[in-house]
């Protein structure tokens, strides 16, 4: 983690550079006031996500310790073993997914669409959230 | 793999947000004449302490985080005894001061919508009511989440791994919320 935390740290720094450089290059343009704004919030919200993914990165090596990827020596086979526990099957994310869907449409046709699917969204999401987490075989 | 699956989706949401400053600060360089004005009419003690109550349900939130990873689910002793408060107390805690904030947004809403601001009244309304209401349905669906995880505390046997999970990473999307709420506080609010 200690490589992905640099490279992203990295990044981070470089769209702030990127971004400094835009408002002095964008500055005095035909914009209101003087600047670019689209280009100025994205290239800074880039060096927060970057920044962020970073800051994540350094906590899990906090937590982990190191990692394969730390060792230049290090193989990909390296990386293998449990990634979590994944539901063997569900059909739950398919209602969820559903409801969302008509949810959607909702906005376009009507309100009265938008509710009801927003009913069965609960009913799924709820299905979907305590299915693995109830009973004696809880996780 | 759900707290890297979060951190992703984090950075998506980062990234969505972004496109809702961009759109706030060039309307404003645009229009700073109807800006000035609707700043003006805005209730800003009122907004602050509503911002105040969202930072705090943060550490109330990351208390709640620092119980799970202890592994302690629920409250040892009486309610009135804090020290021995669980991740469902502090959790509970943080659900409702987020909802005081979600109360107090639609105050806010329902004082501009008394005067004639609406989304379609003017630019700035159009701005202010799409950034703070895409906010606001970010913190709704917080509130929502937290129900989720505090629910599962109560039909579980154990406060297994999985759960413990859960209840990080939804503090991970109630801070981010929070930060992007700070942001927009300064941007809406303060910046004259």
């Amino acid at each position: 983690m200690q490589t992905s935390t640099k490279l992203f740290g990295f990044l981070a720094a470089f769209f702030a550079i990127v971004g400094v450089i835009y408002v002095f290059a964008t500055h005095g343009s035909h914009y209101g006031d003087g600047l670019e704004w689209v280009g100025v919030m994205g290239f800074f919200f880039l060096a927060g996500m970057m920044g962020m993914v970073s800051y994540y990165n350094h906590l899990t090596k906090k937590s982990i310790g190191a990692s394969p990827d730390d060792d230049p020596h290090g193989e990909i086979s390296a990386y293998e073993g449990e990634y979590g526990v994944f539901a063997p099957h569900s059909w739950m994310p398919l209602w969820v997914g559903l409801a969302a869907t008509v949810a959607v449409i909702g906005f376009a046709v009507g309100w009265w669409l938008f509710f009801i699917a927003a009913f069965f969204g609960v009913v799924a999401l709820v299905g979907w959230v305590f299915e693995a987490f109830h009973g004696e075989h809880s996780l | 793999m759900a707290a890297v699956g979060t951190i992703v989706w984090l950075s998506s949401e980062l990234m969505f947000f972004a496109g809702l400053f961009a759109i706030l600060f060039t309307i404003r360089a645009l229009e700073p004449a109807i800006f000035a004005e609707r700043t003006a009419m805005l209730n800003i003690p009122f907004a602050a302490f509503n911002t105040l109550l969202l930072v705090i349900s943060s550490v109330w939130c990351q208390l709640g985080v620092l119980k799970a990873e202890h592994g302690q689910k629920a409250r040892t002793g009486s309610l009135l005894n804090i020290g021995g408060w669980g991740m469902r107390e502090w959790y509970i805690l943080t659900y409702i001061f987020g909802a005081v904030f979600v109360a107090g947004q639609v105050f806010e809403y329902a004082t501009l919508f008394s005067e004639g601001v609406s989304i379609a009244s003017d630019p700035w309304g159009s701005v202010f009511f799409l950034t703070t209401g895409l906010h606001g349905i970010h913190v709704t669906g917080g509130l929502i989440a937290f129900l989720l995880i505090i629910a599962r505390t109560y039909t579980s046997h154990t406060y297994s791994h999985h759960q413990r999970v859960g209840a990080v990473v939804t503090s991970y999307y109630w801070h981010f919320v929070d930060v992007v709420w700070i942001g927009l506080f300064f941007a809406i609010y303060i910046l004259k």
